[in-house]
């Protein structure tokens, strides 16, 4: 066995056990939390404690925590990406440790089997039957650590799972318990013998986070707490399952108007027509720029989506998707700086600059594009 | 189902069309899924248009009788575009079908006799088109307003129209810009706006603008634009803006008039016309007279310098032919002698005769004649072969013009006095007949008058000097616009009667009242032509044997006429009928009234109105003054008051547009933010931040495109324009979070949900009014700014400005978008032609 399975009870200090596993529930559609949506006022203290909680442990790197706790309001899977030592698995951690869930934490390596993340059946001598050992995916918080480093095969095998929150093993089902989320690391320098995560996988992850060295201040913070043992270790969960559920719920009802959609969709488009990138944007990540963006909106104590969350949420959600053009990277540009250039040149939304004019009447350009649609004028059928 | 069959025949028989015998069946045009009644809407539309613009000519041409031939060629040829477009013929053959139906029109009309069959061209026909080209030349060059309808201009008109009816559609139909069709319009009503004297006038007008409405009506009924929708719930005050454009399109044009001098008088003065091909000055001396005394700049100026006593008159050409209905001189090129080295005065012995040696340069002035004072015995210097008329002593070039001549003219000058004359009462002998002939159809005022005139006078010259006291009493008025006005402006006898009922006109009019009348009287006469005595120019040129001789100038504004009449025994003698111009000779001078004066002061008769002041003796020692019309200077005066009244007002409004623009669109704004949109819940935030917007641009936080409203917020509060976020401008920075948070909130939140800005809805604060937070932010952002910013801000607001910036390239943008659209149909039907001319190869 190369992978770790961690169990709950490693990670979770003592006399913190969690309560059995949530049943499966086949009646619930699709991903969408059945749990009720909590109030304004909870969802806030929900949020700042587990900031708190995160920034106690990481020093200088809110912002990666805080897009951390986005994207597993918004549903998504997270993708940390840097260099080996500044705090990827850490950060991983402490997320999970935060929240009162299950976590699994598994080593990617090259000869890890599909069969080791998904689960296996055993023909068990006793009952004469086949029994489901679940596999390293069942949990609430999966960590894939260095997950270019297993092979195509089991990359591929963790990549129904994060789509489609089930496993499928021997023609059977098993739905993963809500909610659900894969945190994969990676190191981009030590590339040898690695299966760098193809552009249909990358996809699958709502956003990519490069943690980056912390500034001075953080760096001489750490050095002077952490000095004699490890800040995981004081963490303890301040939300439960249910409780981020319910979040998670709430997200959901976050009211995204019209011309959000619209700016969301200018956005990809601009992104497929940049002469700058060789792939842009899918539909998909439109998705999942929106459910970003909303989770945002939530933790900015909103019940609707400005275009600031989504821009603020872009660089990240997009950034790992697109492919730059041959002559753009070798001009210096980087993922990040084309979204960036991009936003700068999208206007926000028509019906903002539709109201410079002094009317403003909302549903005017609507009203003129429909009345033009129906042309009069009847081709003839020669 | 059923059209197919037909359908399919029509395009497989391509361009050439072969549909025509179901043009008449009227089924065609009713099926519902045809071409309907657009294509006979528009057509009537642009006739309408065409044909009531035509109106205007009326006064251009005297009468109706024009009209007809004109609305037969426009309708038809609108008519027949109508039928092809029904049925549904290629764009470039409905053109090519009305320019047909156009020739047809007017072959039938104009060249009946001399085509085939009535209709068809023919090169009998040609020649006739020349004619009726040169005659509508001749009209154009000739006559001033109203010009008789005769066929050549008529038919010109009827050409002109029907083309005009082929462009209009093709703006209006399928290059689908009905409104760039007024433009066609347009082209017609420039001709009597420029023409008559009282411009378009309203028939014209309102003809061509219920046709203009019509076209831009129709097109729209049949291709509604979806930016111009009519009224409707969704789009309401269509009819109102439409309203507001237009007042202010008449107020303009009521604010121009009085304010750009010479608006009410036309571009060009009244009764001058436009001369398209080059100066013909000179060909025909009568008729360029009224149109040179009307130039308002001196053209032609000739300057000559001479030793006699007295400045002579520049004699041109006489005209002695009183038959006809328009005068010219008579070259007589049989008898006329080249060399102008020596000319035979054929001036019978006076007593005493004075030698005159006269310097002339032409200049610019270019005419067959040469002005030289009379009687010439000699012309030196000039280039060119030259020859003279014995009968007449006019000099004309052979095969040169006056143009840059330089030349020494020496003249004799019988030194006449009344005494010499009164007793020169032999009958004339020896005189060609031509000076002598009576015309025939003299109308009978002119015979009439003359009879009176000379009742009582024995003697010719007394009946002269009868006949020149007459026509400058107090009864006749000196005026170069009075004819133009009453259309006798020109030469002829009718134009003589007309004169002589009206008692008012210019030289010629009395030059040929006095010919005529002499000649009616027995003696011969006839009409110099030339140039009144010009004025001293002050200079001095050095003549070769006569030293410096003072220079005088004369240019168009001189232009004369005056009659000469021959007493046996004396000669030809000048005489001056024309009050207020010239010199009157000594020797017809009344003895009992004071002697005649220079009245050639400048411009003392040409002022406009200065007719109405009968003046043909001024008084020795009163200086006429110009324009000595006692009530014209008040008048003037509170004119120009009001014309300047009406520019500072003009220019202040121009100055304050921006300001106006700027202050009209916020009150509106916060009208609205006030109670809201009619049907919608809310929608107070909306415009509330728009002005936010621009009251931010107008002090130079101007938004980006791609600026979120909470940056734009957040850099606003930042920047120093909004002042110190905790000082004393602190409310300024809450109301325009407070904007903000409003518009994010309506903008981006659940419609009418549970999110919506509760203080709005239930406590109607007036300190938490749209219109309450704005006066707060622009109270800090003026506090906060420089005095030049604020008054950027209060006179040439940015937010204004940049739109009107951003709005000028926008017609360049439509034009080119009009270009790419006319060449793409052009390329399209280049290929459909290639195609079908390839199908027709190959089958």
């Amino acid at each position: 066995m190369d992978y770790h399975r961690t169990s709950v009870d490693d990670i979770l200090p003592e006399g913190q056990r969690l309560p059995g596993r949530p049943g499966l529930d086949p009646n619930a559609a699709g991903h969408r939390s059945s749990a009720p949506a909590m109030d304004a006022d909870a969802f806030h203290s929900a949020s700042t404690r587990i900031l708190t909680a995160i920034n106690t442990v990481i020093d200088g790197k809110a912002e990666a925590a805080k897009l951390a706790l986005t994207v597993l309001l918004a549903q998504g899977h997270l993708l940390l990406e840097d260099v080996p030592g500044v705090g990827k698995t850490l950060l991983a951690k402490t997320l999970a440790r935060t929240i009162d869930c299950s976590v699994n934490r598994i080593q990617f390596t090259p000869d890890l089997l599909p069969s080791d993340v998904t689960g296996v059946s055993i023909y068990n001598q006793a009952t004469r039957t086949f029994e489901f050992r679940h596999g390293a995916v069942f949990a609430n918080i999966v960590i894939g650590d260095e997950i270019n480093r297993a092979s195509a095969k089991t990359q591929s095998a963790l990549l129904e799972c994060m789509e489609e929150h089930q496993v499928t093993v021997d023609g059977t089902s098993y739905r993963l318990d809500e909610p659900f989320m894969v945190v994969a690391t990676q190191n981009p320098i030590e590339m040898e013998g690695t299966y760098p995560l193809p552009e249909a996988q990358r996809d699958r992850f709502m956003a990519r986070i490069s943690m980056g060295y912390p500034d001075r201040e953080s760096e001489m913070e750490m050095l002077e707490t952490h000095q004699a043992s490890s800040p995981l270790a004081r963490v303890t969960a301040v939300v439960t399952a249910a409780e981020v559920a319910a979040m998670i719920a709430t997200v959901q009802q976050v009211y995204v108007s019209r011309s959000i959609k619209e700016y969301t969709v200018a956005v990809g488009r601009a992104t497929r027509e940049s002469a700058l990138l060789r792939l842009g944007a899918s539909p998909r990540s439109m998705l999942q720029l929106l459910r970003a963006a909303k989770a945002t909106a939530a933790l900015e104590g909103r019940d609707f989506v400005l275009p600031d969350d989504v821009v603020s949420v872009a660089e990240a959600v997009l950034a790992h998707r697109i492919i730059l053009d041959r002559k753009a990277a070798s001009a210096g540009e980087t993922p990040q700086s084309v979204i960036r250039a991009i936003i700068a040149k999208i206007p926000v939304t028509p019906e903002v600059t539709a109201s410079t004019n002094g009317t403003g009447r909302p549903g005017r350009k609507q009203a003129s594009a429909m009345a033009a649609a129906p042309s009069p004028k009847l081709p003839n059928p020669r | 189902m059923t059209l197919a069959p037909h359908r399919s025949s029509g395009s497989d028989a391509g361009p050439a069309g072969t549909e025509e015998p179901t043009v008449l069946s009227p089924g065609v045009t009713s099926r519902p899924d045809g071409p309907g009644a657009q294509p006979w809407v528009m057509g009537t539309a642009v006739a309408v248009a065409v044909a009531g613009a035509a109106l205007g000519f009326n006064g251009v041409l005297r009468g109706w009788a024009w009209y007809s031939p004109v609305f037969s060629v426009v309708l038809s040829v609108a008519f027949s575009m109508a039928v092809l477009r029904s049925l549904r013929a290629r764009t470039w053959l409905v053109a090519a079908g009305g320019l047909v139906a156009l020739i047809v029109a007017l072959t039938f009309i104009f060249f009946r006799q001399h085509s085939i069959a009535g209709f068809i061209p023919s090169p009998e026909t040609m020649n006739y088109l020349g004619k009726f080209l040169r005659r509508a030349s001749e009209t154009v060059l000739a006559e001033s307003t109203p010009v008789a309808p005769n066929a050549g201009i008529v038919m010109l008109i009827c050409a002109v129209l029907g083309l005009l009816v082929i462009l209009i559609d093709a703006l209006a139909f399928p290059l689908a810009l009905p409104a760039t069709s007024g433009l066609g319009i347009l082209a017609i009503l420039v001709v009597p706006a420029m023409v008559k004297p009282q411009s378009v006038g309203v028939l014209g007008f309102v003809g061509a603008a219920v046709g203009y409405l019509l076209i831009l009506g129709c097109s729209h009924w049949f291709t509604p634009d979806a930016r111009t929708l009519a009224d409707t719930a969704r789009n309401p005050g269509q009819l109102r803006r439409g309203a507001i454009t237009a007042a202010a399109a008449l107020t303009v044009t009521l604010l121009l008039q009085p304010v750009i001098p010479g608006f009410d008088q036309g571009t060009f003065p009244q009764g001058s016309r436009l001369n398209p091909f080059g100066s013909a000055t000179g060909l025909n001396p009568m008729i360029s007279l009224g149109t040179s005394l009307r130039s308002p700049s001196g053209e032609g100026r000739i300057t000559f310098a001479t030793n006699a006593p007295t400045t002579p008159y520049l004699r041109s050409v006489t005209v002695d032919n009183f038959d006809g209905d328009s005068w010219s001189p008579d070259d007589r090129e049989s008898t006329r002698q080249t060399g102008t080295g020596r000319i035979e005065s054929g001036l019978d012995t006076a007593p005493t005769e004075l030698r005159v040696i006269t310097a002339v340069n032409t200049g610019q002035y270019t005419s067959p004649y040469l002005p030289a004072p009379y009687a010439p015995e000699a012309v030196n210097g000039l280039t060119g072969r030259w020859s003279w008329d014995p009968a007449t002593l006019s000099i004309k070039g052979v095969d040169t013009n006056s143009r840059d001549q330089q030349y020494l003219v020496t003249s004799v000058t019988p030194q006449l006095t009344a005494a010499l004359l009164a007793r020169a009462s032999e009958p004339v002998r020896g005189i060609p007949e031509q000076f002598l002939r009576q015309p025939s159809n003299v109308p009978e005022v002119v015979s009439s008058t003359a009879k009176t005139v000379t009742a009582g006078a024995a003697s010719p010259y007394a009946k002269a000097m009868a006949i020149q006291r007459y026509l400058r009493s107090t009864e006749f008025a000196y005026s170069l616009q009075s004819p133009v006005q009453g259309g006798y402006d020109g030469n002829g006898l009718s134009v003589l009667a007309d004169f002589l009922n009206q008692k008012s006109g210019y030289c010629i009019h009395f030059a040929s009242a006095m010919a005529v009348m002499a000649r009616l009287e027995g003696i011969p006469s006839r009409i110099a032509v030339g140039y009144a005595p010009g004025r001293p120019t002050g200079a001095t040129v050095a003549v070769s044997g006569q030293g410096p001789l003072p220079e005088f100038e004369v240019d168009a504004r001189d232009a004369h006429a005056w009659p000469e009449l021959y007493f046996q025994g004396v000669g030809w003698v000048a005489f001056e009928p024309t009050p207020s111009r010239g010199l009157v000779p000594a020797y017809a001078t009344e003895a009992s009234l004071p002697s005649g004066a220079s009245t050639n002061e400048r411009n003392d008769a040409l002022t406009p109105g200065d007719g109405s002041t009968p003046a043909p003796f001024p008084v020795p020692g009163t200086v006429p003054a110009p324009g000595a019309g006692t009530p014209a200077p008040g008048g003037t005066q509170v004119a120009q008051a009001l014309y300047g009244v009406g520019a500072a007002l003009l220019l202040a409004l121009l100055v304050a547009s921006p300001r106006l623009v700027r202050s009209g669109v916020r009150r509106r704004r916060l009208r609205t933010a006030a109670r809201g949109y009619p049907g919608a819940t809310a929608g107070t935030a909306l415009p509330a931040w728009a002005e936010l917007r621009d009251l931010a641009t107008d002090y130079g936080v101007a938004p980006g495109a791609s600026e979120t409203p909470r940056h734009f917020s957040e850099r606003l509060r930042a920047s120093a324009a909004l002042g110190e976020p905790d000082g004393e401008d602190a409310p300024g920075q809450r109301a325009a979070a407070a904007l903000t948070e409003d518009f994010e909130r309506e903008q981006y939140g659940r419609p009418g949900g549970a999110g919506g800005p509760a203080q709005n809805a239930d406590s109607p604060d007036p300190a938490d009014s749209a219109a309450a937070r704005i006066a707060l932010v622009q109270a800090s952002l003026r506090a906060n700014a420089g005095a030049l910013v604020r008054l950027r801000a209060a006179w040439l607001p940015p937010s204004v400005i940049s739109g009107w910036r951003r709005a000028l390239p926008r017609p360049r943008r439509l034009l080119a978008r009009t270009a790419q659209r006319t060449r793409r149909g052009l390329a399209g039907s280049w290929g459909k032609i290639r195609s079908s001319v390839r199908r027709v190869r190959r089958g």
